[in-house]
């Protein structure tokens, strides 16, 4: 191959883990972030479902009481 | 006399409604600003090589960064965290001044915001630093300041772990949240203070083609997009469990 083009090209291949690694990292990071807060929504949502049963539930409660 | 009322930042107003949209939008520009990075802007030439090669129409007579890829997204995502961080100390100020606890809600999402992207900033730069000076950290003027408003980002998260009194917590924070960002304009301005300084500082030196200073850009509003639609989603959640919180204690009542 021509000698040149080996020394024009010679940090491309050394470099592309790091290139691969960067670009990887910064989409996993915000990926985890992303998945924590569904993970967070969805639990705080099914809490929220219970309470809103629990509520109505006391309220049946009470107005066959009275 | 009638006594002025706070507006309180909520769940369900027009931020809410346009959040999903941004979050797309920051998606897509993302994408584009990625393309762009490695099909649009040409590679930076580095150090000389004994001759001169015609590559893709133009003469090429030095070896090629690709590793300077990286900067594409390194700068948008540091920029996101200073603002992320501006944010966060508005907040802090805004709940100094009226000290309603929604204030403090907000100023610890943005921070956690900020602290996202910083950790982005930090993985990026040290790619970037490991291949081009062969180190994984040193303690550069820039990396050092940078390190510094990390740990102070984290610090703020671990105090409001530490004090229970929501009063007490959220001022504590707030003077902290505060000194963080009294860091940002030392940190992006410590290059140009300090020349012994070896962090390249693009737009001084005027390193940035038209092709580069718009695929960065691009990438800068479609982070801001991604940064702006996860607050609004976490906001939305934390939201939801303090309503969670507020009916358990009615109902325990």
């Amino acid at each position: 191959m021509n000698p040149i083009l080996v020394e024009i090209y010679s940090t491309v291949i050394p470099s592309a883990p790091y290139l691969i690694a960067a670009y990887a990292l910064l989409w996993a990071a915000l990926l985890v972030y992303v998945l924590m807060i569904m993970r967070g929504t969805k639990r705080a949502e099914a809490q929220m479902r219970l309470l809103e049963e629990a509520v109505a539930e006391q309220a049946s409660r009470s107005r066959s009481e009275r | 006399m009638t006594k002025k009322t706070t507006k309180l930042p909520e769940t369900g107003q027009w931020p809410d409604r346009v959040a999903p949209a941004v979050l797309v939008a920051g998606a897509l520009l993302t994408t584009v600003g990625f393309l762009m990075a490695f099909l649009v802007v040409p590679p930076v030439g580095g150090a000389a090589v004994g001759g001169a090669e015609l590559i893709g129409g133009s003469l090429i007579s030095n070896k090629l960064l690709i590793s300077q890829k990286i900067f594409f997204f390194h700068m948008p995502v540091a920029m996101v965290s200073f603002c992320a961080l501006a944010f966060a100390a508005y907040y802090c100020v805004w709940f100094l001044v009226t000290r309603e606890q929604r204030f403090d809600t907000c100023a610890k999402i943005a921070m956690e915001i900020s602290l996202l992207f910083v950790v982005m900033t930090m993985i990026t730069g040290e790619m970037w630093t490991r291949f081009e000076w062969g180190v994984w950290w040193t303690w550069e003027p820039r990396l050092t300041t940078y390190l510094v408003l990390m740990l102070i980002v984290i610090a703020y998260l671990v105090l409001r772990n530490m004090i229970d009194e929501p009063e007490r917590r959220a001022t504590f924070s707030a003077v902290i949240g505060i000194i963080a960002f009294v860091d940002v304009p030392i940190c992006f301005m410590v290059t140009r203070l300090i020349p012994s300084s070896i962090h390249p500082v693009v737009v001084r030196e005027g390193g940035m083609s038209p092709e580069m200073g718009l695929c960065v850009g691009v990438i800068m509003a479609g982070m801001l997009c991604v940064g702006f639609a996860l607050y609004r989603l976490r906001f939305r959640q934390v939201r939801l469990e303090q309503r969670v919180e507020a009916v358990k204690e009615l109902l325990e009542d």
